[in-house]
């Protein structure tokens, strides 16, 4: 009888443990609660969030380590960087490094770009190292940041400033500022062209990379703020603040196809594997986890003004429009 | 289970504030908008909190009777003002240049912005008795701001407006002179720097500690009894600080929250009679003048106190 309950205590442990496996198999979600000092892990299978990792004071953005081994986390009034495991989130190491707001690696993983939008500084750091290269002030709330597919070219919006700037990332040197309307946030990369969110006005900005002409403008809604390609590079989701919208455009022509509302300040997004995007709601506390085909979207309730937000269901995402000659990404 | 002012806030910056700074151009602060809405709302209902408990407390439970309660208007404006309208705007956007600069600035040479959770990592993640350091911490940097406000005579000269009030009601908290409260942001602005205070991680509990000040101003016969006025200070403790004979530099009681302070360095009075309040030597215009008269008069008072100004009635 005590064999036949022990057989049976361990059976359901083995059940217990593949439930888990399987749950785990979908990974997490990591978003950062800016308001709230913290880290909401959401597990992505149960939509829900599991835990938090607090932290000192205010985080916004994070950025995957070339060799995958660490999510950083940048807490910007804290002045720390925060090393977490991307796959348990659990914190292994802080680093002292001023006002640390987006941070972004370069594709070749040699350079790390961190904005200090308090302190209007662009720091330029070796990745490998952590030891800053440059220290450049060029204008007023640096913010978003995006990389040409070589890796020499980075690219910053200067919010404050209207203005983007093209910096050398082996030089430090600047390639070339240019206005580009009020308060510019998202930067992308994207067929050969940069495009710009420009939050102030009602769309994105068309950018030559060769010598920073504005090519056009396309509109997508008020408050444009973030810009995403999907993993499969067939569309570009546009996170329209002020409009509380995702504009869903066709990448190759920048043609807006339609836009779903998704009200509570649009933020940052993320893929999941299902196809549905994870999107940070600023003035919502919560996640939406919106299925792009109908429209429609559930909640998840995660800390005080959720920033970033990353799923480590995935390494990376693409650089290149879906189809796109060669060269051109 | 998120909470509700959050959810009011929320609401106020993507509807209000966001579309209003779109259309006036000012996007670049819709971050700071959010943390302004949510300071507000949070204000907003310490005003409600305040009304809803006190007010029933002054009614049936006073110290003085007045027939006519036309000077507390001014007062009431007061705490509009710097629980829900501009003050906490400018001390954010402020607040938000100074302390980057400062703690950035110890960064650049690989130093740590001094905080209490780093000074004690076991308060990681632990907002409750993090939050009761930091207050005692700020409550003691209180005590002494205010007690030098006594002190010195120029400092009193601006001072005296939040004495010179003979109905202090809960509405008297927040009267005060718009010098002195730059001089009380300053003080706390380095206090803050030094500890790393972030009130927006606590406002329920700044919240809580905000209504208690206003309680203590209250016009009403409310102690929390031997223990607990030992513990928290009272509105009969606060009387004694604000009574006619404790005007000027010979005070008692100046604690904000806790009596502790008061009861350590010799100043703490638990045996005064409640009774009336003001300043007899203020001008009439700091107690019974409008908001623009009572600034003027603090205004010139400080000047003929520094010798820059002759005094003139």
């Amino acid at each position: 009888m005590r064999w036949m309950t022990l057989s049976l205590v361990l059976f359901s442990v083995i059940l217990f443990s593949l439930a888990s496996t399987a749950a785990r198999a979908q990974g997490l979600a990591f978003v950062i609660d800016s308001g709230a000092a913290a880290i909401s892990v959401v597990d992505v299978a149960s939509a829900r969030e599991i835990r938090r990792v607090p932290v000192l004071r205010e985080p916004h953005h994070m950025a995957l380590t070339p060799d995958h081994r660490f999510l950083l986390i940048g807490d910007t009034a804290g002045n720390e960087l925060i090393f977490l495991d991307p796959v348990s989130g659990g914190v292994a190491r802080r680093i002292p490094m001023p006002d640390p707001y987006q941070l972004q690696f370069s594709p070749d993983g040699k350079t790390l770009v961190v904005t200090e939008l308090a302190r209007n500084r662009v720091d330029i750091y070796d990745a490998g190292s952590y030891h800053l290269r440059f220290r450049l002030a060029l204008g007023s709330f640096p913010s978003h940041i995006n990389f040409s597919p070589d890796s020499k070219t980075a690219f910053v919006t200067l919010q404050q400033s209207n203005q983007l700037v093209a910096i050398a990332t082996g030089s430090g040197d600047v390639r070339w500022k240019i206005d580009i309307g009020d308060t510019p946030a998202g930067v992308l990369w994207l067929d050969g062209r940069v495009l710009v969110a420009v939050m102030g006005r009602d769309g994105l900005a068309v950018v030559n990379p060769a010598n920073g002409a504005i090519e056009r403008r396309v509109a997508t809604g008020r408050g444009a703020h973030n810009l995403f390609l999907s993993p499969d590079g067939r569309t570009l989701y546009v996170a329209n603040r002020v409009d509380g919208t995702i504009a869903v455009l066709d990448p190759k022509t920048l043609v807006v196809q339609r836009e779903i509302s998704l009200p509570g300040g649009p933020d940052d997004l993320d893929f999941a594997p299902d196809g549905k995007l994870w999107v940070t709601r600023r003035f919502a506390h919560s996640v939406a986890v919106l299925d792009p085909a109908s429209g429609k979207y559930e909640i998840i309730e995660v800390g005080r003004s959720p920033h970033g937000i990353w799923l480590n269901t995935h390494d990376h995402l693409p650089r290149a429009v879906a189809g796109a000659p060669a060269g051109h990404s | 289970m998120s909470d509700p002012l959050d959810t009011i806030a929320g609401w106020i910056a993507e509807h209000a504030a966001i579309p209003l700074l779109w259309h006036l151009g000012l996007m670049q602060w819709e971050d700071l908008a959010y943390g302004w809405a949510l300071f507000a709302v949070y204000g907003a209902v310490q005003v409600a909190l305040m009304y809803a408990i006190c007010l029933p407390l002054e009614r049936f439970f006073p110290i003085e009777h007045w027939p006519d309660h036309r000077v507390e208007w001014t007062d009431m404006f007061y705490t509009i003002l710097a629980r829900v309208g501009i003050l906490p705007l400018f001390t954010f956007v402020l607040f938000f240049r100074v302390q980057a600069a400062f703690s950035g600035l110890l960064a650049d040479h690989d130093l740590v912005a001094p905080t209490l959770e780093r000074a004690i990592p076991a308060l990681f993640g632990h907002p409750v008795p993090t939050f009761i350091l930091y207050a005692l911490i700020l409550d003691f940097a209180d005590y002494w701001r205010h007690r030098l406000s006594h002190r010195f005579r120029w400092w009193y000269a601006l001072h005296a407006l939040h004495h010179a009030q003979r109905q202090m009601t809960f509405w008297s908290d927040d009267r005060n002179h718009l010098l002195d409260d730059l001089i009380a942001a300053l003080w706390f602005g380095v206090i803050a720097l030094a500890i790393g205070v972030a009130p927006l991680q606590f406002p329920v509990l700044v919240l809580v500690l905000r209504f208690l000040e206003s309680l203590s101003h209250a016009n009403t016969r409310l102690s929390f009894g031997w223990l607990g006025d030992r513990l928290l200070i009272s509105p009969r403790f606060h009387r004694a600080h604000h009574a006619i004979r404790a005007a000027g530099a010979k005070s008692c009681n100046y604690g904000a929250v806790f009596p502790f302070w008061d009861m350590l360095f010799g100043t703490a009075d638990f045996t005064a009679t409640p009774g009336m309040t003001g300043d007899p030597k203020a001008d009439e215009a700091l107690a019974s003048g409008s908001y623009l008269a009572q600034q003027w008069a603090g205004l010139r008072g400080f000047l003929h106190a520094l010798g820059v100004m002759e005094h003139s009635q």
